[in-house]
C-alpha cells in the first residue's frame, strides 16, 4: 500500500513537471552525457531501407538514424530538418534550401545531389510503398549544392507532411551504392542522423551509436541505442521491471497492464491523444455491407463505450471519424454514432449476418468477440474469422471480406487519414467506398493551401464518410511513453514515434 | 547384427524419400501462393508471376522436388520469407539455446527419476510408490504449459524468485542464463522425468525379481550393495530404449516451452515461423527434426539390439 | 502423444515389424476376461473408469450443471475473482468462468474421440491391408507408417495444421493422423498373428468360415490391447488438441474450448490466475483420467501377466 502511495506521489509530481498534452516529460535537471538506452521494439524490422519498409515499427528505428527533408514539433508543425527553409514559388514548383554542413555518417557530404539521388530512387523504384506517397513529384531538379526545386504534377498540400517520413528520409547514395542488395540488412554510414547504424543481429538486437559531428550540436545526450524485439507485452512488462530495457514503445504494454505501470515509482507513464484510428473496414461494394443501412444499423448499435472500456481500459478515446482530436482538422462537433441506439439500428436493418475478418491477436480477438455479442442485441450475428495480419490485410486488399478489423496508425496531414482511404480507388480503400462528392472535396483539400479553407473541406468530407458509414469507426490510440524514471526529456509527439536526440539518461 | 543394421538402413531409404516429399509438399498444400506470399503487401499479379519464376515455382512439381532436394543435400535449405537470412543460417544461431535447454531438462530429469524410480521399486506397494506411480501418469497428463504456466504464477509473479522468461546467453552473463533457465528446464524435464521413473521402477522391478539378486542376498549382500553392484546396471539397460522417446518428448515439448518463456530456441523459431507464414522456415526445421528423429530412432534401436542379444532379428 | 506409453507389442522394433518372435505366433488365443471380474481383481481400473464416467457424466450435463451462459459477455464485470456468483470468477469479457470450463468439456471430449476414431479406422484398415496381403503391399504400406512414426507425433501435428490452417477440423485431421500408426501396427500384428496360427489352417482346411474365425478367434484377441490403446490414444489426443488449441492453431474464439482460454489465461496471469488455472486443472484431470483408465487396463488385461 504504502508503495502505491508513494508511486501516486511520484507520478503526480512527475505530472505536474511534464506539460499537458505533447511535449517532453521529466525534464527537470541538467541534462548528463553519455550512458545506453535499451529500447523495446513490438516486433522485429524487415528492413533498414526506407525505400522498402511498409512497417510502422521500423520508424522507430529510422527517425534516429536518417534526417528528412523537414521535422515536425509536439504540435504537428512542420519544421526545418535537413532543409532549412522552403517555399512555393508557385503552386507546383517547390524549393528547397537546404542545411550546410552536414556529412552523412561515413562522411560524405550531405548536398542537392543527395537529395536528387534519393528521390529519384524513389520515383524510378520498380515498386515501392514510398511511390505513392511521392505520387504528386514529376521530378527533382539540383539547383545548386545547397538548393533543390520539386517540380509537381499537380498542386499537393500534403507533400511536406510526407517529406517528413520515409519519403523525405535522405541517406548517403556512396553508401547504398556499397551496401549493395544487402544495404538494408547493412546499412553502414548512410544516415544523418544522431545515432549511426553499427550492427543488426536480427531477432536478438540492433545497435546505434552516438554520431560525434551531429549537426545539432551537443546532441544526443546519449552513448548509444540498442533496440531488441519483444513482441509479447508481459516480456515487455518484465523487462522493463528489471532494468532489461529502459523504453517501451507506444502500444508495447498491454493496456490491462497500464495501471500497475502508473503505481510503480521505478517507472513513469505518460500518454497523449494520437494519430491513429481503429475499427473494422467493411466492403461498401460487394456482400452485405453494400446496403448502406446495414452499415448504419451496425454503426448505431455498436456501444463503443464499452469496447473502450473493456478492451482499451479507456486508455483509447472514443472516435467519430478518421481525424484525431489532435489534428488542426478535427471536428467536434455531434457526431451521429457517439451513442448506441439499438431500438433504432434494429428498425434500419436487422436480422442479417456478416463474417468479421480479425487478427489473430489477443486484443482484436477480444474485441470482435465483444462486437460480435453487442450486434446481437440487435439482431445482427457476426461471424468472427481469424486469420493471420498478413492474411487478413491480403483479404481486405482483394476485397473477399464482409468486415475487416483493422485500422491506421495515422499520419500528420489529415490528407494521410482519409485520401488513401475514403478516395474512390485510393490505396487503403479496401471497401471499395466511393462517393464523387467526398472525392471532389477530398482533391480540392489536396491542392489548397488555406488551412481554414481546408479545414471546412475535411469538415464536410468526414460529415458524408461518416454518414455513409463507410468505414466503423471505434477509438483513436494514444501516444505512450513508458519509460524507467531514469529516462529524462523524452518527447511525446502524437505520431508515437520515439526520437531519442534530446533523451538523457540518469 | 551387421544383417540387422543393413536391412534397417535399406529400410530407411524409402522412409527418409517419403519423409522429405511430405516436408517439400508442405509449401505447396498452402492455400496461398507461395510467392505471394513472400512478397507480402507489395503483390501485384507482375511481381507474383516475376518471382514465381525466379523461385523456379513454374517449373514441374518433380523437377522442383530435385532441386530442393539436391539444395538441402548440399546444405542450402533456402532462405527466411520474413528476414531473407538461409535458413541454414537460422536455425544454427538458435540451435545453442535450445540444447542448453534440453540438456538441462533431461539431466535433471535423469537425476531425479532414477533415485525415485529405483526406490519406489524398492519399496513397492509403500505410499512412496504409490506416490510415484500416481506422479508418472500425472506427469505425462498435465500439459507442459500449464505446468509453465502454474511455475511462473507462483515463482514469477507471486515470489519473484525467476523471470518469467527471457534469455541470456552464456557468453553474455552465466548467473543470469541459468538464472532464466531454471523455470524454462523444469517444465520441459517434467514428462521425461515421469518417462525415466515409470521404466526405471519397472525394469529394476524385473531385476530385482532376477534369481541373481536373489543369490546375493542369500550370500548375506546389503541392499545397498545389490544395488549399486548389480541391480543398477542391469535394470538402466532397458532405459536405453525410452531415450528415443524422451526425444521425441523434448523436443515436442520445446516448442510450447521455448513459446511460454520467450527461448529464443529453434522451437520458438518454428512457432513464430508458422504464425509469420514463413515456409521455408517451417520446412527446414520439420526436415531437421524428422531426420534427427530418425536417426535417434535408429541408433537406439542398435544399441538395444547390442545390449539385449536375445531378441532374434532373423 | 501415443508415443510416450508404447503399447506391449514385444519385438517390435522401430523400422522392424517383419517378423514376429517366437513366443508370440506360439501364444494360444486368449478369451476376454469378465467385466466384473476385472473390476473387482483390479480395483484401480474400477476407481479410473468411475473418474472417467464422471467425467463423461459432467460433458452431457453440461447444459445443467453450468448455471450461466459460458457465451454470455458481461464487459462491465470482467476479470472478478472466485465468488458466490461465480465459483470461478469471470473472464475478460465478464463470462462465468465455470461454465466455460464445463462447457469446454463438450469441445474438448468429442475432439479427442473422433480424433481416436479416424486413427483406427484409417490406422486400422491400413494395418489390416497389410498384414492380410503381405508381400509388396505391406512393405509399402509399413513404409508409409514408417514415415509417419519418423516426426515427433506434436511436431507432424503442427505441420500438418500450419499447411491445412488453423481450426477444430484440422486439428482433428491432424492428430487423426498422428494417431494412425499405433493402430496399423496394432492391426497387422494381431493378423499375422492369426494367420501364423496351425490351427487356423487346419481349421480352414475343415471348411469353417472366415467369419467364424473373425468372430471368435481375431476379435476376441484384438479387443484387449484395443481398448488400452483407444483409452491412451484418448488422452493422447486430448493433450494434442489442448496444445496445438493453446498455440492458436485450433479452437478458433469464441469457442469455449480449455486450450484456447490456456492461452488467454496465460497473458492475465498479473490480473486473474484462475483464467488459466480453471482451464488448466480441467485438462489435466481429464487426460488423467484417460491415461490411468488405460494404464490399469494395460496392467490387467497383460497375458504374461495372468495365469
Amino acid at each position: 500500500m504504502k508503495r502505491l502511495a508513494l508511486g501516486m506521489v511520484a507520478t503526480f509530481f512527475l505530472a505536474a513537471c511534464a506539460g499537458g498534452g505533447g511535449g517532453t516529460t521529466n525534464s527537470a535537471g541538467t541534462p548528463k552525457a553519455g550512458g545506453t538506452l535499451k529500447i523495446a521494439l513490438e516486433s522485429e524490422l524487415r528492413t533498414l531501407d526506407p525505400l522498402k519498409s511498409s512497417q510502422r515499427v521500423e520508424r522507430q528505428v529510422y527517425y534516429n538514424m536518417y534526417d528528412s527533408l523537414v521535422t515536425i514539433d509536439a504540435s504537428l508543425k512542420i519544421k526545418p530538418g535537413l532543409a532549412t527553409a522552403w517555399q512555393y514559388s508557385d503552386s507546383t514548383t517547390l524549393q528547397f534550401t537546404l542545411r550546410q554542413g552536414v556529412k552523412f555518417h561515413d562522411g560524405t557530404d550531405f548536398n542537392g545531389d543527395a537529395v536528387k539521388f534519393n528521390i529519384d530512387r524513389i520515383l524510378n523504384a520498380a515498386s515501392s510503398p514510398r511511390k505513392s506517397e511521392l505520387a504528386s513529384v514529376k521530378s527533382v531538379e539540383v539547383k545548386d549544392a545547397s538548393t533543390v526545386i520539386f517540380h509537381l504534377k499537380k498542386p499537393d498540400a500534403a507533400l511536406l507532411a510526407q517529406l517528413v517520413d520515409r519519403a523525405g528520409m535522405i541517406l548517403s547514395p556512396a553508401a547504398i551504392a556499397k551496401g549493395g542488395a544487402d544495404f538494408g540488412l547493412n546499412p553502414l554510414g548512410a544516415g544523418t542522423g544522431p545515432f549511426a547504424f553499427v550492427e543488426w543481429k536480427r531477432d536478438d538486437h540492433l545497435t546505434l551509436k552516438k554520431n560525434p559531428s551531429y549537426w545539432v550540436s551537443g546532441r544526443p545526450y546519449l552513448d548509444e541505442l540498442i533496440y531488441r524485439p519483444i513482441t509479447d507485452s508481459s516480456s515487455a512488462l518484465e523487462a522493463l521491471r528489471t532494468g532489461d530495457i529502459d523504453v517501451a514503445g507506444t502500444n508495447a504494454i498491454a493496456d490491462k497492464d497500464v495501471a500497475s505501470v502508473k503505481s510503480d515509482s521505478s517507472l513513469i507513464y505518460k500518454d497523449a491523444a494520437g494519430l491513429s484510428f481503429g475499427g473494422f473496414e467493411v466492403n461498401n461494394a460487394s456482400g452485405v455491407f453494400s446496403d448502406k443501412a446495414k452499415r448504419q444499423a451496425v454503426a448505431l448499435a455498436l456501444d463503443r463505450a464499452q469496447i473502450l472500456k473493456n478492451v482499451f481500459f479507456d486508455i483509447h478515446v472514443l472516435s467519430n471519424g478518421p481525424i484525431p482530436p489532435t489534428s488542426w482538422a478535427y471536428d467536434s462537433s455531434e457526431r451521429l454514432y457517439a451513442k448506441p441506439d439499438v431500438a433504432k439500428a434494429k428498425s434500419m436493418a436487422s436480422g442479417f449476418s456478416f463474417g468479421m475478418k480479425t487478427p489473430n491477436t489477443p486484443g482484436s480477438i477480444q474485441e470482435a468477440t465483444l462486437i460480435k455479442d453487442q450486434l446481437s442485441k440487435a439482431d445482427i450475428t457476426v461471424n468472427i474469422q481469424v486469420e493471420e495480419f498478413g492474411q487478413v490485410l491480403n483479404d481486405a486488399e482483394a476485397h473477399k471480406f464482409d468486415a475487416a478489423l483493422v485500422g491506421w496508425s495515422g499520419r500528420i496531414d489529415p490528407d494521410g487519414n482519409m485520401f488513401g482511404w475514403f478516395h474512390t480507388g485510393g490505396g487503403f480503400n479496401d471497401g471499395q467506398y466511393s462517393n464523387s462528392q467526398v472525392d471532389t472535396l477530398l482533391e480540392q483539400a489536396r491542392t489548397e493551401t488555406d488551412q481554414s479553407k481546408r479545414k471546412s473541406l475535411y469538415d464536410q468530407a468526414q460529415q458524408m464518410v461518416v454518414q455513409d458509414a463507410a468505414y466503423i469507426f471505434i477509438e483513436h490510440g494514444p501516444t505512450q511513453e513508458i519509460t524507467s524514471a531514469k529516462v529524462h526529456n523524452f518527447p511525446l509527439i502524437a505520431d508515437a514515434i520515439d526520437r531519442f536526440a534530446e533523451v538523457w539518461k540518469g | 547384427m551387421l544383417a540387422y543394421l543393413v536391412r534397417r538402413l535399406a529400410l530407411m531409404v524409402p522412409v527418409a524419400f517419403l519423409v522429405s516429399v511430405a516436408v517439400f509438399s508442405l509449401i505447396h498444400l498452402t492455400p496461398v501462393d507461395p510467392a505471394e506470399l513472400i512478397l507480402g503487401e507489395e503483390h501485384s499479379p507482375q511481381a507474383v508471376t516475376a518471382l514465381r519464376h525466379e523461385l523456379g515455382l513454374d517449373r514441374p512439381l518433380p523437377e522442383q522436388y530435385l532441386t530442393w532436394i539436391g539444395r538441402a543435400l548440399r546444405g542450402d535449405l533456402g532462405r527466411s520469407v520474413r528476414t531473407n537470412q538461409p535458413v541454414v543460417q537460422a536455425i544454427a544461431e538458435r540451435l545453442p539455446a535450445t540444447l542448453e535447454l534440453g540438456i538441462a531438462a533431461l539431466t535433471w530429469s535423469v537425476l531425479l527419476a532414477i533415485p525415485l524410480g529405483t526406490i519406489a521399486a524398492l519399496r513397492r506397494g509403500s505410499p512412496i510408490d504409490v506416490l510415484a506411480t500416481g506422479f508418472t501418469v500425472a506427469g505425462v497428463s498435465v500439459p507442459n504449459f500449464f505446468i509453465g504456466i502454474l511455475l511462473i504464477l507462483v515463482l514469477s509473479v507471486d515470489l519473484r524468485i525467476f523471470p518469467p522468461g527471457g534469455y541470456a546467453p552464456l557468453t553474455e552473463s552465466i548467473p543470469d542464463n541459468l538464472h532464466r533457465l531454471v523455470l524454462p528446464a523444469i517444465t520441459l524435464g517434467t514428462v521425461t522425468t515421469a518417462i525415466n521413473t515409470r521404466f526405471t521402477r519397472s525394469s529394476m522391478l524385473d531385476v530385482l525379481r532376477q534369481d541373481y539378486i536373489r543369490t546375493a542376498r542369500a550370500k548375506g549382500a546389503s541392499w545397498r550393495e545389490v544395488i549399486f553392484d548389480h541391480a543398477l546396471k542391469n535394470a538402466l539397460i532397458p532405459v536405453v530404449t525410452v531415450v528415443g522417446i524422451q526425444v521425441g518428448a523434448i523436443l515436442e515439448g520445446a516448442l510450447v516451452t521455448e513459446t511460454i518463456f520467450s527461448w529464443p530456441g529453434v522451437g520458438k523459431l518454428a512457432i513464430d515461423s508458422i504464425f509469420g507464414r514463413d515456409y521455408p522456415i517451417i520446412q527446414g526445421i520439420v526436415l531437421a527434426i524428422a531426420f534427427s528423429y530418425m536417426f535417434a530412432n535408429l541408433a537406439v534401436d542398435l544399441a538395444y539390439a547390442w545390449l539385449n542379444p536375445r531378441i532374434s532379428y532373423a | 502423444m501415443s508415443t510416450i506409453f508404447p503399447p506391449p507389442l514385444a519385438g517390435e522394433g522401430r523400422g522392424g515389424g517383419l517378423s514376429l518372435p517366437a513366443d508370440i505366433a506360439e501364444t494360444p488365443v486368449s478369451q476376454p476376461i469378465s467385466l466384473r471380474r476385472l473390476l473387482r481383481t483390479y480395483p484401480r481400473v474400477a476407481v479410473a473408469s468411475a473418474l472417467l464416467l464422471l467425467l463423461i457424466l459432467v460433458t452431457l450435463l453440461a447444459p445443467w450443471i453450468a448455471l450461466h451462459d459460458p457465451i454470455a459477455t458481461d464487459p462491465s464485470n470482467a476479470l472478478l475473482g472466485p465468488s458466490g456468483a461465480h465459483p470461478l470468477g469471470t473472464d475478460e469479457l465478464g463470462r462465468d468462468l465455470f461454465a466455460r470450463v464445463i462447457w469446454g468439456s463438450r469441445v474438448s471430449l468429442p475432439i479427442a474421440f473422433v480424433a481416436v476414431a479416424v486413427g483406427l479406422v484409417v490406422g486400422g484398415t491400413i494395418g489390416l491391408a497389410a498384414g492380410y496381403r503381405g508381400g509388396a503391399t505391406d512393405l509399402l504400406l509399413m513404409r508409409v507408417i514408417d514415415a509417419i512414426l519418423a516426426f515427433p507425433a506434436l511436431i507432424l501435428a503442427i505441420a500438418i495444421v500450419a499447411v491445412l490452417g488453423p481450426g477444430l477440423r484440422n486439428a482433428m485431421i491432424a492428430i487423426g493422423i498422428v494417431q494412425l500408426p499405433v493402430y496399423a501396427r496394432l492391426m497387422r500384428a494381431q493378423v499375422l498373428t492369426l494367420k501364423g496360427l496351425d490351427f487356423v489352417a487346419a481349421v480352414r482346411v475343415l471348411g469353417a468360415s472366415p467369419a467364424r474365425l473373425i468372430v471368435y478367434h481375431f476379435l476376441p484377441n484384438l479387443l484387449n490391447p484395443l481398448i488400452v490403446q483407444i483409452s491412451l490414444s484418448a488422452a493422447a489426443a486430448m493433450l494434442a488438441e489442448a496444445t496445438l488449441s493453446f498455440l492458436g492453431l485450433g479452437a478458433q474464439p469464441p469457442t469455449a474450448d480449455w486450450g484456447f482460454m490456456m492461452n488467454t489465461g496465460a497473458r492475465f496471469l498479473n490480473n486473474d490466475p484462475w483464467l488459466a488455472l480453471g482451464p488448466g486443472l480441467a485438462i489435466s484431470i481429464a487426460v488423467f483420467a484417460f491415461n490411468w483408465l488405460g494404464d490399469a487396463l494395460r496392467d490387467a488385461l497383460d497375458p504374461r501377466l495372468r495365469g
